[in-house]
Order: structure tokens, then sequence, then C-alpha cells
């Protein structure tokens, strides 16, 4: 891994986005489809920078692309008549990730101090705590959430706001999902990577071996909710243009970044890519023959990975190229 | 006119409390025993909520005689779980490490495909739709290989590996119970009567309620301190290695904490309906879980005592909270009671993270 | 101006006094052995000077600097270097990359990159004579294996002080010779100085240490050169006399 090969495994990441995106655009009516998919790799994408680098899981995930939802969705609204054209979907995008970064040092501040179990439970909560705090004191509308397709319309023109929730969004949402994977490659090849692999196999082991484990928690933790910020600006802000409380912090969407991740692989850079791929394509057609019945599905699924295969795919696939010349692609 | 309300709601918050309280003993049981944390514990307490409601509306079994039924079904889908999920990561004899391979996979493929076939054939006379049967085939194509060829030991320790079996064990029974009995909320209507206190009015069934949990708890800090089986138990929360060099099977201590912990868990279900008998439906358990946290940490995580004791608590600041926050103008009370309990569990590990982050010994 | 000083440090559970009361030094270069039956405090010794415990009491000067409150990895950074009972290396990255963790985040971490820590650790994959085994995670090696790795990974944190957990546990004698002679030949090389907890294994005691400090229920018993303290009766009071006496009687 030294010198130029270094960075070799974003190929295949990049291809397999690319391909992905040609698809979408070459397929007559399968746009949604490939959108979802690159929605459910970029969030695996996303939460495995912080799952499975360091092992901890927070059940409160959602909560990030929440409030990356309203970051988009307070900037348009409320600056949608100062003449700032596309520009506003910039600011958007910082808002988003400027809020998930504040909600996750607010609660990495307490999480992030605690061990294992008791991380879980600190974060099960952030979640339904952020709705209903919205709710509650009534903040950013309140439970009535924002609707803003008519500012956008007024910021972008009537053909342009079209475009964008229909079309860029989904290319924004591909772009997080490039981020994320360019991110996680860095971090595996530098020694923020290997302070985390330290940390998650053995915590103590990595302090003692002149580790500050908790900033390199912190980094990942701040780097994972940033970038749900931004998938929630794009994938649902932008898309849907409006939020509603009750659907941007529903817990589901955790459990399938869960999935998503122990499917392809914790911890690793190609993982969320086959997980989110998997799981997105037997949803969509679980969807058709058997709506309603996806968790029911996956959900044995996800015990069974754990129990019988922890590593996941590529996992399993990095076990079988060892000590092959495709050993240097696959991580 | 405040102050009575006030004193209203800390009455009730009290008799509420009691309930959370044996709410929270089944999740601190297991954490106890098994250093687990049940992750999925409010969909236990659905699966209580329905097994009172169906009883009472099909049956016409009053919900106070549910409680039986409740721990017995309780204990039941503990014991299930606990060997089909959670043994094979935290066994303490490290039963359950063989490796899988592919003609092991082979094998579970074709019971995988035996059973789908067999579903098809079935399914005109057992009415299941397709979607049940594929579920039904997963679960038996994963027991074939747990059983047949023990699942595999976690390298990096159980403790990740628990959170998200415990966690989808509770995905799991919502999305069964939401397939039988749909998505909408529902609700029953036993009434006994009132005790008017002249400041507020208390049910019966509340006060049957509370003095349903005020009796488990009584019961189960006797079977623990007076009967052989319970001082076994207790042995292995002090000390697991202790335990066993003294004759204690450890797992299948393991085994009965973990069932015992769900059977409680699912009672309480039954107790909470019968003060709040409405809004019973399948996603109704993931507030509790919040809640149960929250009193878990107040008490100690590993103590179902400390768990009752923080029930208490938590069921008078929850409703003095909501009391005060209802005076508060333009906010909505109940919203931010909900949030408040949020805030209240980061300020506890906050302030006494040394105390909650030791485990025992 | 010694490498280590501790003074007057003491650390309780609860109502049990674990450390009490102990003070001592030690010298670049030094090695020297912290002796003592089970119980004896040792190992929470070992744990206070290496910030896995801060003290109840007391004080802990390392390299000039006093580090009592300081977490261990600022310790580590200072050069402070530790393996453990059980070897713990990380077990699902491989020899080179677990040597290489040390190297990058230990004394030496400041200024080094991945691949120049990958570099250093090659060199101690050398030292350890672990070179068939450069890319295979370290879960799957022997305990022995796993003990060498553990110990090339807190060498290649360049450390000026390094503390061996009970580093000869489990050994038969001829790999505790090697090991001795292995501990000796660091020290000799590197300069690193050298506290090794030793439960009950003289032999290695004798060999390998300049020094020892005896422990008896959390208090310094002797601290003395090792042929005196071995011979000492207070020691074989408490601690040898008794498998003497149990040696006689058998014999």
């Amino acid at each position: 891994m030294r010198g130029s090969g270094k960075y070799l495994p974003i190929v295949p990441v990049l291809a397999a986005y690319a391909l992905l995106l040609l698809y979408g655009l070459a397929a007559p009516g399968k746009w949604q489809l490939v959108a979802q998919l690159a929605f459910y790799c970029a969030l695996g994408q996303a939460f495995n920078l912080f799952m499975g680098m360091t092992g901890y899981v927070d059940f409160g995930y959602v909560a990030f692309l929440g409030v990356g939802t309203y970051g988009m969705a307070v900037t348009i609204s409320s600056l949608s008549d100062g003449g700032l054209g596309l520009g506003i979907i910039l600011i958007g995008f910082l808002a988003a990730a400027v809020f998930s970064t504040i909600l996750a040092m607010a609660v990495g501040a307490v999480a992030l101090r605690l061990r294992g179990a008791y991380f879980a439970i600190a974060t099960i909560g952030v979640n339904e705590g952020f709705r209903y705090l919205i709710e509650g004191a009534r903040i950013w509308n309140g439970a009535d959430g924002i609707i803003f397709s008519r500012h956008l319309k007024t910021a972008l023109g009537r053909k342009m706001a079209m475009t964008v929730s229909t079309f860029w969004a989904d290319i924004f949402v591909f772009g997080v999902a490039v981020l994320a994977a360019v991110l996680t490659l860095y971090y595996l090849r530098n020694k923020v990577g290997y302070a985390l692999l330290a940390l998650r196999e053995d915590e103590d082991a990595a302090k003692v071996m002149g580790i500050d484990v908790t900033r390199y928690k912190i980094i990942a933790f701040i780097t994972s909710a940033a970038l749900a910020g931004l998938l929630g600006a794009s994938g649902w802000a932008l898309k849907l243009t409006y939020v509603y409380p009750p659907d941007v912090f529903e817990i589901h969407y955790t459990v399938e970044a869960i999935i998503i991740v122990l499917l392809g692989g914790a911890g690793t850079l190609m993982g969320p890519i086959a997980g989110g791929l998997i799981y997105g394509v037997s949803k969509y057609f679980l969807a058709i023959t058997l709506p309603g019945f996806q968790l029911l599905i996956f959900a044995p699924i996800i015990i069974a990975i754990i129990v019988i295969f922890p590593e996941g795919l590529v996992g399993i696939l990095k076990g079988k190229v060892h000590g092959t010349s495709l050993e240097k692609f696959v991580i | 006119m405040f102050f009575e309300q006030l004193s209203g709601n800390l009455v009730q918050g009290l008799i509420l409390g009691s309930v959370y309280g044996m709410a929270t003993m089944g999740l601190s049981l297991i954490f106890g025993v098994l250093q687990v944390v049940n992750v999925g514990h409010g969909a236990f307490i659905m699966v209580g909520a329905f097994t009172a409601l169906i009883l009472f509306q099909s049956l016409g079994v009053p919900p106070i005689l549910a409680i039986p039924v409740a721990l017995l079904i309780g204990m039941c889908l503990g014991m299930i779980f606990y060997y089909g999920a959670v043994k094979p990561l935290v066994s303490p004899s490290g039963a359950g490490i063989r490796k899988v391979g592919r003609r092991q996979l082979g094998k579970a493929a074709g019971v995988f495909v035996a059973v789908m076939i067999a579903m098809r054939i079935l399914s005109g006379v057992l009415d299941l739709n397709i979607a049940f049967s594929i579920f039904i085939a997963i679960i038996l194509m994963y027991a074939f290989l747990v059983y047949v060829y023990g699942g595999r030991r976690q390298e990096k320790g159980p403790e990740l590996a628990t959170l998200l079996v415990t966690f989808s064990l509770g995905v799991i029974l919502e999305e069964v119970v939401k397939q039988i009995f749909t998505s909408e909320a529902r609700g029953y209507n036993w009434d006994l009567g009132k005790l008017d206190l002249g400041f507020t009015v208390l049910p019966f069934t509340k006060i049957l309620a509370s003095g349903g949990s005020l009796t488990v708890a009584v019961l189960l800090y006797l079977w623990f301190n007076k009967t052989r089986a319970g001082m076994a138990m207790r042995s292995v929360v002090e000390d697991s290695v202790g335990a066993r060099v003294c004759g204690v099977n450890v797992d299948w201590q393991y085994a009965l904490s973990f069932s015992l912990g769900i059977g409680l868990t699912v009672t309480s279900g039954v107790l909470l309906t019968m003060f709040i008998p409405v809004g019973i439906n399948p996603y109704m358990g993931g507030g509790y879980t919040l809640k149960a946290f929250v009193i878990a940490v107040l008490g100690g995580l590993a103590s179902p005592y400390g768990a009752f004791f923080g029930g208490v608590v938590f069921g008078l600041l929850e409703n003095g909270s909501y009391t005060l926050l209802a005076a508060l103008p333009g906010g909505e009370p109940f919203a931010l009671t909900r949030f408040f309990s949020f805030v209240m569990l980061l300020v506890i590990l906050l302030i006494r993270p040394t105390g909650l982050l030791r485990r025992k010994g | 101006m010694p490498l280590l000083k501790c003074e007057h440090v003491s650390k309780r559970f609860g109502g049990m006094v674990a450390v009490d009361d102990v003070s001592f030094e030690i010298m670049s270069g030094e090695l020297m052995a912290i002796v003592g039956p089970n119980g004896a405090g040792k190992t929470t010794m070992f744990n206070l000077i290496n910030g896995v415990f801060l003290p109840d009491e007391g004080h802990i000067w390392f390299a000039g600097v006093d580090v009592t409150r300081f977490p261990s990895y600022k310790r580590a950074h200072l050069g402070m270097g530790r393996t453990f009972q059980i070897p713990r290396p990380f077990a699902s990255a491989t020899v080179q990359e677990n040597i290489a963790i040390g190297a990058m985040f230990g004394a030496a971490g400041g200024e080094l990159n991945v691949e120049e820590a990958m570099e250093v650790a090659d060199e101690y994959i050398d030292l350890i004579g672990l070179k068939a085994h450069r890319n295979k995670p370290a879960g799957g090696l022997t305990p022995i294996e796993k003990k060498l790795v553990e110990i090339a990974r807190a060498l290649a944190m360049k450390p000026r002080l390094l503390l061996m957990d009970e580093a000869m546990a489990g050994m038969n004698p001829k790999d505790i010779d090697q090991m001795v002679t292995f501990i000796r030949h660091i020290r000799d090389v590197e300069g690193i100085a050298v506290v090794a907890m030793v439960e009950h294994i003289m032999r290695a005691v004798a060999g390998l240490a300049e020094r020892v400090m005896v422990m008896h229920q959390g208090a310094k018993l002797v601290d003395e050169p090792t042929r005196e303290a071995l011979n000492d009766p207070r020691v074989i009071e408490v601690y040898l006399g008794r498998q003497a006496e149990e040696f006689n009687a058998k014999g």
C-alpha cells in the first residue's frame, strides 16, 4: 500500500457510482430507483464512517439527517427573497452541515465520554428528543413542519426549481456518496484510520499506545454527522421541498443504515456500496411484490449476519482476495 | 389551582412511576446478569399490551388476570430469543463457536427452499401470505445453521453485536404484530369505578396496576433473597466466575435471567395498559424504551430494585415537569415532557459517568 | 534526574487500599523488577504509573514532567510503553499494522506518517523474527507470537520506559531465558529502562533485573539490588519463605 497505489480502491468505487448514474440516465423510468440506491449507498457510507470505523452504534443517527433537512428548509424558506439564485442551495448545504455538526458536538460531548452500551443508551433518544424539542417548543414552525416549494420557486424560478427537485437533488446525493467514500478511504489510509482501528479493537490498549481516543471518536462522529446533514439536505429537503418532524426523525432510517453497513461489511470502503445496492434493490422489489414486509424480512437477516457472518460481504471478499493481485482494490 | 393540579399530577406520577419501575426491572435484570442492554425493550412492553388487549376484548379476561399469561408468553419468548440469537454471542462456556462453511450453507439453503415449498403448499390451508413464508423460511434456515453448526464467536467482544441483535429482535416483534393486528392504534375500556381524592381522581384500574407492580417487585425481591434459585442468579450478578466455581450452571442462569427479564417486561406491558388503556399499536414501545433507559441509569443499570425506585422517581419527575411545562406559555407540554426525559438521560449520564460507567467488579 | 519518580502514591478501591504510600525512582536505562505475591498491588501500581487509574494521593513524575493527572495517551507521548499480562494486539490488524500503530502514535508519533511508520514496523518485525507473519492478522498468532508483537509494538513507540506486565507468565524455561536475553538486549541497544512485573518466576528476576522492588499488601517492602533483595529475610519471610518452606516440607 505504499506510494501511489494507496488510493487505488477509489477506482472501483467511482466506477460503481458512474455505472449506476449512467444506468439511471440511460434506462427510461429507472431514475427513481437509481436515486434511491444512491441514497442508500450514501447513507451506508456516512453511517459506516462512525459505526463501522469505531464499533459504536449510534441509534439516534437519523437525527443528523433530520437537522440537515431543516438546515436546507430553513435557509430556503427564509432567504428566498434575497435574490441569491442558485447560491441559496450552497448556503442551504452549508447550513445543513453546520446544524448537524452542532448537534453532533452537543450529543458527542456527553455520549463520546461513555463506553460501549452506555454510548448506545445515550444516543437512542436523540432523534425522538430533537423531534419533541421542535414540536414542543414550536421551533421552526413546530409540529406543522416547513413547506418551502413556493420559496424554492421564488428563489430559482419555476422551471429551475422543478429541475432541482427532480434531478439535481439526486445528483447531489451521488455527490454526498462520493464525498463520503473519499473521506472513508482517506481516513483508512491515514493515521485517523489506524487510530480508529485500534480503538475499535481494544480501546484501553489504544490509549496506552498513545492514541487520544476521544479526539478520534469525535473526528469520526462529526464527519459522519455532517455527511448525514448533507444527505438530508439533498436527498430529502431538496427532493421533497417540505420537512415534517415525524418523517425526518423516523428511527427506521437508522435501522436501514445498520442493515446496509452490516450487510456489506462494517469498517470497509466498499461494504456500504454493496450493502446499499443489495438492500435498495431488494427493498424495491419487495415493495412491489410484498409491500409492508421489508423489515419483517430484513430484521432476521441482520441477526443472521451478526451471528453467522459478522464481517459482512466485503469482509468475506477481502479474505478471499488476500494475497492476490486484486488485494489492493478491495478494502 | 396550580398546586392542586401539581399535587394531583404528583399522585398520578407516583402510581404511574411504580408501574414504570416494574417495567424497567426486566431491563436491569438482563443487564445485571448478562451485561446485555436490551435495546428492543419497548417492543416486549408492546407484546404485553397486546396480550392484555386481546385477552380482554376477545375472551373477556380482566387485564389483571392477564398477568400470568403475559409472564408465560414473555418467558417463552425470552427462552426462544436467548437460545436463538443471544446465546451464540454471550455464552460463558463458549458454546457455538464453529465456523460456517460452504457445505453447511448449502444445506441451510436447502432447508430454506424446502420450507418455501412446504409453505407454498400449506399456504392454502394456513392462510399464510408469501412474505410470512419467507420470514419463517429465513428463521428456520437461520435456526438450522445456529443449531447444527453453531454461531461464530465475536472477535471484538459481544457488546456491539448484542445491541444490534436485541434491537433487531424488537423490530421483528413489531413487524410480526403489525402484520397480524395492523398498525392502527387500539384501546380497551375496563371500568372499575374511581376513587375521588378531592384534588384528583384515581380510577381503580390504575391503583390495581400500581398494586400489581408493587406485588411483582416484592415477589422478585423475595425470590432473589429467600430461594435457592434466586440466590444462584444473584451470585452470577455478583461474580460469574466465582458462581461457576461454586457449582452454579452459569449458562442456564443466563438463559433463565434473560427469560425472566423478558417475562417481567411483557408483564409490565399489561400493567401499563391498565394505566393507559389507549394508543396500543405495534410501534408504541419506542417511547417506553427511552423512558426505561432514563429510569435504568437513574437507579443503576444493573440493579432491578434500583430500577424500581428509579421508576417511581421518574414518574414523579415526568408528571411534575408536565405540570410546570404546561404553565409555560407557547409550548406543547406533552412534547416538551418527552424532550425533558431525553435531556434527563443525557444529564444523568453526564454528571455520573464514572459511577455509571463502572462495570461490576 | 530519575526517569520516573513516584512519591507517596496511594490508591483505594472502596475500603481496600490497593497501593499504600509507595515511593520509588527509576533511572534511565535501568532494569527493574516489581515482585510480589498475587494481590500485592503490582498491577494497580502499573496502572497508576501508566495512567489507567489516577492516584488518590501522591505524585508521579515522568521525564521531568508531573504526569499525576495525565491520561495514558499523553504519558505514551512522553515515552512510556506498556505490554499487558495477556497480550492484546489489535486482532484484525496485521502484524505490520500493529507495530506501525505503535510507531505512529507513540513517543515517535508526532513526526511519522503511515508509510514511515510501516517502514519502522518492518525493522521491528525483523528484530522479533516474525517476517513470515508480516501480513497476517495478529488475532491468528500463537500466544508467544502475540506477546512478541505486543513488545515490538511497544518498542516501536520509541519509549524511554517500558512497563512489562508479567512478561514471562506461562512460558517454559527455555522461552524465559530467551525473553530475558531479548529484554537485556533492547535495554543495551536502545537504552530503554524496563520495569518488569513478575509474580513468581524467580529465575527470570535473577537473570533480568538489576534492582528489585518487592510489594506486599499494597506497600513497598524492599527496594534493593537484585542479589540483596532475593536474600533479604523480610522478602523470604513474606514471599519466598513460604515457597521455600513448602519446598522443604515436600523435600
